[in-house]
């Protein structure tokens, strides 16, 4: 019986309904009470959800940044690998709340919940 | 007896996912796992009554026939409605439901997870 699930995200915002349905799935697991522990791990791609500069509204699409703080404020941990994020756009600002690790840290997150699904 | 959950994204006639989703979910029934499928995204088309895929494999008789051995499967309400899905069109026997209530209870309950999608 699990007890705890990480919802891993490899896809960016915006381009594909991956990464918010996979932040709103971690939200669901905490607001259903049936399962204690729900985090996100955003990995590749998957970092650029964590971005502060981020204009959903310029889409018309939900905002992943919402989606976050929604998790954040349900006590989830949303993880950020910041090699990825480097790679990608360079050492910009983030979202409050969200912890930035490297993928040693990142794979240890991993082996620590009993289930991880990758959105 | 240990619970398998499968999530699955992909619709029926995108890929091969869904008819792997399937194998897999059998293999496992096969060996004695109880076995959970939840559907989100396009792969809420596996639950569809009356899918007719001419040559390519059919996933609803096939899910169809699995859930006389015990496979448990439900998709996401949400993502029905978005492509027009209506409660009444399932296969007898499979759920409309969501992530909160059935995704959650599916991992509460399961031991492992497989997710199956691109």
């Amino acid at each position: 019986m699990a007890q705890s699930l990480l919802i891993l995200v490899t896809k960016a915002p915006y381009g594909f309904e991956e990464a918010f349905a996979g932040l709103r799935a971690g939200l669901g697991m905490l607001a259903s009470g049936q399962v204690p522990v729900s985090n996100a791990l955003l990995v590749g791609e998957g970092t650029l959800n964590a971005v502060a500069a981020q204009k959903p509204e310029a889409v018309r699409m939900p905002s992943n940044a919402e989606a976050i703080n929604d998790l954040l404020e349900f006590e989830a941990k949303v993880y950020v690998v910041k090699e990825d994020l480097l790679h990608l756009v360079g050492d910009v600002p983030l979202l409050e709340g969200v912890e930035l690790i490297d993928w040693e840290r990142a794979r240890q997150v991993i082996d620590e919940h009993d289930m991880v699904t990758t959105f | 007896m240990k619970t398998m959950v499968i999530q699955i994204r992909s619709g029926t006639m995108m890929n091969m996912d869904t008819n792997i989703a399937v194998k897999l979910a059998k293999a496992a029934l096969d060996k004695g796992y109880n076995v959970r499928m939840f559907g989100y995204g396009e792969s809420v088309t596996i639950i569809k009554n009356g899918q007719d895929p001419k040559r390519f494999p059919n996933v609803g008789k096939e899910t169809k026939e699995l859930l006389g051995k015990g496979l448990e499967v439900v998709v996401c309400e949400t993502c029905c409605k978005a492509r027009g899905i209506l409660r009444g069109e399932e296969i007898e026997g499979t759920k409309i439901g969501s992530l909160t209530n059935d995704l959650s209870r599916f991992v509460a309950e399961g031991d492992r997870m497989v997710t199956i999608a691109r």
